[in-house]
This record gives structure tokens, C-alpha cells and sequence, in this order.
């Protein structure tokens, strides 16, 4: 642990004597994240102001708390079926963050340090693929969902997310950059190549496992074009989508769309935080770094 | 290691779910007593929670029917609804607007309710708005039924008037009905408040540019299209005279602020707006704004002729459906409409001129001064690449309103545009005709 | 049991750590971009019954020479110039700080902070931006009020661009600024340690060692920034529909424009294999400069 603290300090080579700029350096960062968090913290108090206050902006704060935004979103589970979307989200996010994971890891291992041939193709053929516009996919993929009858199920948005060039990629690098010695090690000692995978890879890439972890789940969370397209039934609806039912095309509802928002990403930050434990104690527990 | 023994569970389970939901979706067949029907419309919003309830008491008083209303935002649900109808996953009962009906008719996505009205649930066709019937209606056979029409009106800030001094005898608020009293009335409205130079109360304000602008056309009485339909016609000079009109109320007048589309309505809101023009559907985001005493009344005769912008929500079935889904939809359609009163409670005005001369609807105020216009509306054209010209119409007077181009120019370059889409689309069925003459 | 059985043996267990994932990219990558290459030397417009028909490289000629065209190709240009160096040196000052931080739950939390932004859905943070940047009720022009100042943030020509750069940036520094963050930690103290030893100062350091051994991920990040800056969408698909002007109607929503609401999907899928060539050259451009020696 007491080395942490020392390369934290030397990273950019400071010694004793330059404590105020580090003071400096972390006043700026704190005053950094204060921007960063200040329009999520305006989504939540905005949430709790009567729409003719949104409009009519006196200040940053409610003149009159009210939860009534919450009250008609929450209190219409016909109409605005929140928590069904909630889960929705969550179900299919976690599916696909587990079915990406698992998937690229696998094959990001066997292009990093299988010997296959071939694989040099195979793995720009990946990368070349992440400059695909995601939109002109999104046709042949609704046509072919819907010659599978997957259309309106969840299959539609789990399955064809794990063909994840980005997680290949991402997962590819890292594994190159760990040492060769432990793996070699290991098959020294007669360990099978998934054997070496399981064992000794995957528990050294935790940082950035728990990092394609995150951007996965993330970025399923906030899909957007694909569960309009490929979901027909508001009651199978993920969170963005539903919340885009408050807006019309001639004007937006502020003060539910704001309501919707919070619901919607107090999920994610409790998941978010609690995964950051996972990263910290990865980095710890890092047999290199002993 | 916990968090791969939680991997490992997380994942069969994920499997094991799959294929259970795979069972349950590809293997179930409920069998079901009633007629189920799928209602889509892009309703979300006040309008839509109208929508529902008037469903759910559908289905209450039905129960041989069940509707399920799926509702999804404008701009998407259109593309939505010709994408499922390629994959034959349309729904029974949808909802289109006027103005993109010819798409969906040109691909033979909707089903002519002619056969419907004289049948068992019949009504009388002679009980709709003539112009508003017509709208529907191609080759002789009408193509879905309205619900409603919401016209442009005008709205305006009664406070502002009455500062203004705009009132009539006994000291209400007078709306315009004229371009000299409405360019007076936004001239004294027109006023920098705390005298920094910059105005803060505007007489007028251009929320949507598009229905505001084709509204102006329509007063100067130009013609978009030829009679045939094959060549566009935007920058024929009545047209030029009613865009200059429009830029001359910011730039000349100085009346309106430099345009910022839809979200200038909030100003209309907040109280610094004397007058916009916008449509009935507004009104329930009016409704919210409980500090702000308005009002609305038909739009002023600012050009040659009384006319303004309006389109319609229309019901439409779904062509290729069995007997019993067909009379069941239809059944829901007549419910719809003949309860259309209720749905202009959320801010439409019904086409039932029955209905409209109810107690109910007279008193819903605002929709009842708008209604006086429905006869003299002008829908957009109807023409199947209508997508294409919004796009171009919109690009052109946008151009025109900010002063990057000068009327006569923007509509110039709209007009040559247009007419290459016209010539694409005379090419693709002219082909496509030789197409089946081979077959 | 010679080389030749050991090596076979080697090849096959190998190719079965891919072929979880070929089979999903095979299915749904590479076949929808066969069928989207065909269609693109296709005219298919669905408004149309007519079937799809070989028309060779029309749609691509008519998209090389239409003036929508390369304006929306430029908007999008635009942004990536303006885009991509902004947000990739801004997260490596933030993360080169934020690992300056010592205090271990104080970094955590600032990290979540400069991250949170991230998770914020594109329909929500859209609608909070256009909020932001409304230039009658919008927060920015309430507080400029005071110093008697009213940004034109979306509704000029010349500014609505940068004010969209500057909304990704509070929406996406936060990814590359883990990944950085992640790097940097996985460098050795004693790379440091031995060059402060040597007499290097700061600068020097962060020169000859952090950015060396970053190299790998900095050009991972750069990579991806560009490939996701070319298919800038969302951002002004909520916030301007591609206003005032078209100047912000970026190469994608003109293709989304087409296919989906004009249904001319040859035409489309014409325009977006140009967009994924011009994104290739640019990416191999990048992976050519940064390449490790």
C-alpha cells in the first residue's frame, strides 16, 4: 500500500518540497469534477420544480419543492410503466455486459498470444469494422432479427451486442502489454491454455475487464436507436426510450423528462460506484504491483 | 475469484433465461377469446394520456376487443411504421397525419374505410368537414377516417395587450384581424423594458417556421404545385410576397426576434411574447403555464384571403387484415371518433360537425374559436416524397428568415431542388410500371 | 506425435477461443455489411414497389456530386478537427492529475465525478443542453444576462458547432479519462523513481516516460475518439436537428435522413461506405503516425 502512495507522489516526479502544487493540481481537479457534476446535480434539483417554474427560470433552486413530477410519473404504471423500463434496462444491460465480457475476452486472448494463422487479418478486420457507421447496420440487423422472430424480445439487443469490436480491441491491447513471464510460467508447469486464461490472464486484466465492464453496460444502458427499432411493446421499452415518450415533436415536458432522468440514472450510479470498489481492490490485489 | 464465480453464475443464468424466454416467445400461442388489436400513434405527451383513457374505456366497454396502444415520438414513429410495414409487423390501427398519408396509400400500406361507413357501424360521411374529408381521399376511395384537425391559431398574452392599450370597447383584449392592426398591435407590444438597448417584450414570435410560413402562402393565395402535380411552384411571386412578409416582420418591423424555432414558444410562456402562431395542440402546455392569462382566436387576414395551416390526425387500418380483425378495428375507429369531444378536452378540435355543435365542446373556449377556421385550412400538399420537401421548404425559409438569403433566392434553389426529387420519383414509377408490365 | 500433431492441436483449441464471438460477428457485422455494400450499388427506394436494381456506382456519383452532401461531410469534419484533440489532451491533463491526487477515496470520488457524465443518456443530456444553451430561457444566457451578454449558442452559424463540441466534452471526456487513468497506473514507479534519481524534472518526465509508455493506449484513445467523432449523431440529432442551416447536420443524420425517412437505402448505404472510407484513411493515417517503433 505505502508503495501506491509513493508512485502516486512521483508520477509526475515531485519530491517534498512541491506540496503547494500539488495542492494546486488538486484544486483544479476538484474544481474540474465541480463542473462535470453540476448539470447532473441541476437535472436533480430541476426535477423537483412545478413546470411553470422550469419556464419561467428565477433561480437555480425550487421556489417551491414539489415532488409532483415524480407523482405523475411514478403514479401511472399504466401509462408510464417506469420500473418495467428500469428493469428492462438493467436485465438487458447486465446480460450483455456478462455475454461482451466474456466473448472478447476469449477471443481478444487468442489474437494477443495464440499462435493461429491468419489471426493478424482477422483481428484488422475486427478494428476495421469499429469504423462502421453503427446506422446503415441497423436495417440488414432489423431485417435479419426479424427473419429469427426476435424482433420485440430482448434477445434483439443482447445477442447482437456481443459482437463487440470495441471490447476485442480494448481487451486486445491490454493483454499485450502484460509481461509473458507468468503465462509461460504457467505452461511450464503444465497448465492448459484455457487453464492460463482463467487462471492467470483474466485475474491480471481486472482493471481493464472492469473497465470494458463499465463502457458496456453504460453504453447498452443509454442505447437509444436500437430498443426503438428493434422493440415494438412500451412495456418491453428500456429507460431512454420511455423517456423520450414525455417529449412531442413540437415541444419537450422539462419537468417529467427531468423527473424520468433521475429515476433513470440513479441506477447506473449505484452500480457504477459499486464496480469502482472492484477496480481499486483489482489494482491492489495485482499480483505485479506486490 | 468472487467475481468470477459471480461471472460464471451471472452467466448460465443468462443462458438458462435466453432459452426460456425463446421458449416463451417462439412456442406460445395464446389461444384468446377476443380480437386483439394493435393502436399506434406517435400521441406521447398530454394528447397521449387522453389517448389512453379514451382506450382503456374501449376496452372496458368491449370486452370482446382488446387494444393495446403503443406510442412512440413523431419523427421516429413514422419511419417506424413504413419499416414494420415492410416486415408485415404494421399494426391493425395506426394513426397518420394528413400530410404523410400519400406515402402510405402510394405503398399500399392502408385499407379504404368507404366499405365501412355504410355498414353496421356506419357513419354519416356528410357529418365531416368537406375540405377535411377530401384531404383523405384518392381516386374516389378514402384512405382512413379523421379524428381531429388542428389548425394554426393565434395566441395571445391578454396582459400585454391590455398594457398596450390594445382593447375594445368594453376593455378586453382585441386580437388583430387585419396586417395593419396586426403589425400595430405588435409594434406597441414591441417594447425594451429596462432600457439597455435591447428589446425584451416582442410583439410576435416565430415558433414553427414551417406552419407559420405556409400559412403566409396560403394567405397570398400561391400555388406550390402545378395542377398536374409535376412541377413545383414554390417561388412563384405570390409566394416571394408572403416569405418577404414574414422576414419584414423581423427585419423591417422589427416585431419578432430573430428566429430560434419551436423553443421561442417559451417565451410565449414566460410572459415576453404578445402574439405566436401556433397550433390547438398547444394548448395543453399552455394549460400548465397558470400564471399567464391568454387567449386565442383565428389568425389575422395578414395577406389576400383568409386561410391557415392545419393537418389532421387520421385512423387508419391496416391492408391486409382477416374479416374479424377488420370489423373489430373498425369498431374502434367509430369509438374513437364518435367520442372525439373528449379527445379535444387534450387540445384537437373534432371533425364531426355533430359533435361540434355540442354543449361539451362550446365550452372548451380556445378550441372552439380555432374551429371557426376549419373552413377555410389548407393542408400541406400531398405528395408521396413529402420528407424531401419539408426538407428543402424548411432549409429555404430558414434561410430566408435569418437574412442569409433573400426570399426570392432561397425559394429559387427549393424550387430547382424539388423539381429533381419530382423527376426521381416520375423516373422510379415509370420503371417500376414497366416492371410489372413485364411480369 | 511429432511437431506437425502438436501444432495442429495448438491451432485448434486456439481457434476455439474465437469462435464464440465470430460466429455473433459474422452474424451481425460482417453479414449486414455485405448486404449493405450490395444495396449500395443498388437503387432501392422502398416508397416504390420496384425491387432492388444493380445501378453500378450511381448513388455514389450522385453523392460525390451533391452539395448535401459534402456539407454534411464537412459538419462532420468539423467536429472531428474541433472534437478529437480537445477531448483527448483534456483527459490526459484530467487523468495526469487525478493520479497526482493521493488520497485514495478523493480520487475515487473525482474520477466518478469527471465519469458521471458519461452514463447520462443521450435523450437526457440533449434535452438538458438545449436547455442550457436556449438563448431566451437557457441557464448560460440567465447568468451572461448579468454581464449583459447573449450567446447565440445554437442558433448562430458560427457558434452552434463549437457549443455542440463543448457538450461532448462534458459528455464524453470521462471515458478516455478511465482509460488513461488505468494506464497510468499500470506504469512502474520505478521508471520515476530511477529518472528523478537521474535529475529529470517534471516536464521531462511526463515527456520521456509517461507518454511512451502511454503510447500504446494514447493511440488507442486517439483511434477511437476520431471513429467515434466521424459518427457524431446524437448530439445533434437532439440539440439542433442539424441547425441553423444545416451547418451542424452532420454526415450520419444526413444518412439516417435518407434511409429512414426517404427511404432511398441504396443511396444511403452509398454515403455511409463513403463515410467509412473516409474514416479508414484518417484511422490509418493516425495508426501510421503513432504506430509503435
Amino acid at each position: 500500500m505505502r508503495r501506491h502512495l509513493a508512485s502516486a507522489k512521483s508520477t509526475l516526479g515531485f519530491g517534498a518540497g512541491w506540496k503547494w502544487s500539488k495542492i494546486g493540481i488538486e484544486i483544479l481537479v476538484a474544481l474540474g469534477s465541480l463542473l462535470m457534476l453540476a448539470p447532473i446535480m441541476l437535472i436533480f434539483i430541476t426535477a423537483f420544480k412545478p413546470d411553470a417554474e422550469i419556464i419561467h427560470f428565477k433561480s437555480i433552486l425550487p421556489e417551491q419543492w414539489t415532488l409532483g413530477n415524480f407523482r405523475e410519473i411514478l403514479g401511472s404504471p399504466e401509462e408510464i410503466p417506469i420500473f418495467r423500463w428500469v428493469a428492462n434496462s438493467l436485465f438487458i444491460s447486465s446480460m450483455v455486459t456478462i455475454l461482451v465480457l466474456t466473448v472478447t475476452s476469449m477471443a481478444a486472448y487468442a489474437l494477443a498470444r495464440l499462435s493461429l494463422p491468419g489471426k493478424k487479418w482477422i483481428f484488422m478486420l475486427i478494428v476495421a469494422t469499429l469504423m462502421i457507421p453503427g446506422q446503415i447496420l441497423l436495417v440488414p440487423i432489423y431485417l435479419i432479427l426479424e427473419w429469427i422472430h426476435w424482433i420485440d424480445t430482448p434477445l434483439a439487443l443482447i445477442v447482437p451486442a456481443g459482437a463487440s469490436a470495441f471490447g476485442v480491441f480494448l481487451l486486445h491491447q491490454f493483454f499485450l502489454s502484460i509481461p509473458r513471464d507468468l503465462e509461460d510460467a504457467a505452461a511450464i508447469d503444465g497448465c492448459s491454455k484455457f487453464g492460463i486464461f482463467w487462471h492467470v490472464v483474466i485475474p491480471l486484466s481486472r482493471p481493464a475487464l472492469a473497465t470494458l465492464g463499465i463502457f458496456t453496460f453504460v453504453g447498452s444502458w443509454n442505447d437509444f436507436l436500437g430498443p426503438l427499432v428493434f422493440l415494438d411493446s412500451v412495456d418491453k421499452y428500456t429507460l431512454p426510450v420511455g423517456i423520450a415518450l414525455f417529449q412531442t415533436s413540437y415541444y419537450a415536458e422539462y419537468a417529467l423528462t427531468l423527473a424520468a432522468s433521475v429515476i433513470c440514472t440513479l441506477p447506473v450510479l449505484i452500480v457504477f460506484l459499486l464496480f469502482q470498489k472492484h477496480i481499486i481492490k483489482g489494482i491492489a490485489l495485482t499480483g505485479l504491483k506486490e | 475469484m468472487r467475481l468470477l464465480r459471480l461471472y460464471r453464475v451471472f452467466f448460465s443464468a443468462a443462458v438458462l433465461f435466453s432459452l426460456f424466454l425463446l421458449i416463451v416467445v417462439v412456442g406460445c400461442d395464446r389461444p384468446s377469446d377476443h380480437v386483439t388489436i394493435r393502436f399506434w400513434n406517435g400521441f406521447t405527451g398530454p394528447d397521449g394520456r387522453t389517448m389512453l383513457g379514451l382506450v382503456r374505456q374501449f376496452n372496458q366497454d368491449n370486452p370482446d376487443v382488446r387494444v393495446l396502444m403503443q406510442r412512440m415520438e413523431w419523427p421516429s414513429y413514422y419511419n417506424k411504421l413504413f419499416v414494420a410495414g415492410l416486415g408485415q409487423r404494421a399494426p391493425e390501427v395506426c394513426v397518420i397525419h394528413t400530410d404523410v398519408l400519400e406515402r402510405f396509400i402510394q405503398a399500399g400500406f392502408v385499407y379504404p374505410v368507404d366499405n365501412f361507413l355504410k355498414g353496421e357501424h356506419g357513419i354519416d360521411v356528410n357529418d365531416f368537414d368537406e375540405n377535411v374529408w377530401k384531404a383523405v381521399e384518392k381516386e374516389s376511395k378514402h384512405y382512413a377516417l379523421p379524428l381531429d384537425v388542428h389548425p394554426l391559431g393565434l395566441y395571445y398574452n391578454k396582459t400585454l395587450f391590455c398594457e398596450a392599450g390594445i382593447v375594445d370597447a368594453s376593455g378586453n383584449a382585441k386580437p388583430p384581424i387585419n396586417q395593419q392592426v396586426f403589425i400595430d398591435a405588435a409594434l406597441k407590444i414591441t417594447r425594451d423594458l429596462d432600457g439597455d438597448g435591447t428589446i425584451d417584450q416582442w410583439g410576435f414570435v416565430y415558433t414553427w417556421f414551417r406552419t407559420n410560413v405556409y400559412a403566409m402562402m396560403a394567405q397570398w393565395g400561391g400555388p406550390i404545385f402545378n395542377n398536374e402535380g409535376n412541377t413545383c411552384l414554390l417561388n412563384s411571386p405570390e409566394n416571394v410576397q408572403a416569405l418577404q412578409f414574414c422576414v419584414d416582420l423581423i427585419h423591417k418591423y422589427q416585431v419578432a426576434p430573430p428566429p430560434e424555432n419551436y423553443d421561442a414558444w417559451i417565451g410565449f410562456r414566460q410572459g415576453k411574447i404578445g402574439m405566436a402562431f401556433e397550433g390547438i395542440y398547444m394548448l395543453a402546455d399552455l394549460e400548465k403555464q397558470t400564471d399567464l392569462d391568454y387567449a386565442g382566436s383565428p389568425i389575422p387576414k395578414l395577406g389576400k384571403v383568409k386561410a391557415t395551416w392545419a393537418s389532421s390526425h387520421n385512423l387508419c387500418i391496416r391492408s391486409d387484415l382477416d374479416e374479424d380483425k377488420q370489423v373489430a378495428s373498425w369498431r374502434f375507429i367509430k369509438y374513437l371518433t364518435d367520442h372525439s369531444v373528449d379527445w379535444a378536452k387534450g387540445g384537437q378540435i373534432p371533425v364531426r360537425k355533430s359533435l361540434r355543435n355540442s354543449e361539451a365542446f362550446h365550452s372548451l373556449e380556445i378550441q372552439n374559436e380555432f374551429a371557426n377556421q376549419i373552413p377555410y385550412v389548407h393542408y400541406m400538399p400531398r405528395v408521396p416524397y413529402i420528407f424531401e420537401f419539408y426538407s428543402e421548404f424548411d432549409l429555404a425559409i430558414e434561410k430566408a428568415l435569418r437574412g442569409s438569403a433573400t426570399p426570392k433566392a432561397a425559394l429559387d434553389v427549393a424550387t430547382e431542388n424539388i423539381n429533381k426529387v419530382i423527376e426521381r420519383h416520375k423516373r422510379l414509377f415509370s420503371e417500376s410500371r414497366t416492371h410489372g408490365d413485364e411480369q | 506425435m511429432g511437431m506437425s500433431n502438436k501444432m495442429r492441436q495448438f491451432t485448434w483449441s486456439g481457434y476455439m477461443f474465437l469462435v464464440p464471438y465470430l460466429l455473433l460477428f459474422s452474424s451481425f457485422l460482417i453479414l449486414p455489411l455485405i448486404y449493405g455494400l450490395a444495396l449500395s450499388f443498388c437503387q432501392w427506394e422502398i416508397l416504390s414497389p420496384a425491387p432492388p436494381r444493380f445501378v453500378g456506382w450511381a448513388n455514389y456519383q450522385e453523392a460525390l456530386n451533391s452539395e448535401y452532401f459534402w456539407k454534411a461531410f464537412w459538419a462532420t469534419f468539423r467536429f472531428v478537427l474541433m472534437a478529437v484533440p480537445i477531448i483527448v489532451s483534456s483527459a490526459l491533463l484530467i487523468s495526469c492529475g487525478l493520479n497526482q491526487v493521493t488520497a485514495r477515496n478523493r480520487q475515487s470520488f473525482y474520477r466518478a465525478a469527471y465519469f458521471l457524465p458519461t452514463l447520462i443518456s443521450i435523450s437526457v443530456a440533449g434535452i438538458l443542453w438545449r436547455w442550457f444553451y436556449n438563448n431566451e430561457f437557457g441557464l448560460f444566457n440567465a447568468f451572461l444576462a448579468d454581464w449583459g451578454l447573449k450567446v447565440p449558442w445554437l442558433t448562430e452559424v458560427s457558434v452552434a458547432m463549437k457549443s455542440i463540441v463543448l457538450m461532448t466534452l462534458w459528455w464524453t471526456v470521462g471515458g478516455s479519462v478511465i482509460i488513461f487513468l488505468a494506464a497510468l497506473k499500470q506504469i512502474p514507479d520505478q521508471y520515476y523513481e530511477a529518472a528523478s534519481i537521474d535529475g529529470a524534472g517534471t516536464f521531462h518526465r511526463f515527456l520521456y516516460i509517461t507518454l511512451p509508455l502511454l503510447r500504446p493506449v494514447l493511440l488507442f484513445v486517439v483511434v477511437m475518439s476520431i471513429i467515434g467523432s466521424f459518427q457524431v449523431f446524437g448530439q445533434t440529432f437532439m440539440m439542433t436537428r442539424g441547425g441553423p442551416e444545416l451547418s451542424t447536420r452532420v454526415l450520419v443524420q444526413y444518412i439516417y435522413e435518407t434511409a429512414f425517412t426517404n427511404y432511398r437505402m441504396g443511396y444511403a448505404a452509398a454515403m455511409s461506405w463513403l463515410l467509412f472510407l473516409a474514416i479508414a484513411v484518417f484511422s490509418i493515417i493516425q495508426f501510421r503516425l503513432m504506430r509503435e517503433r
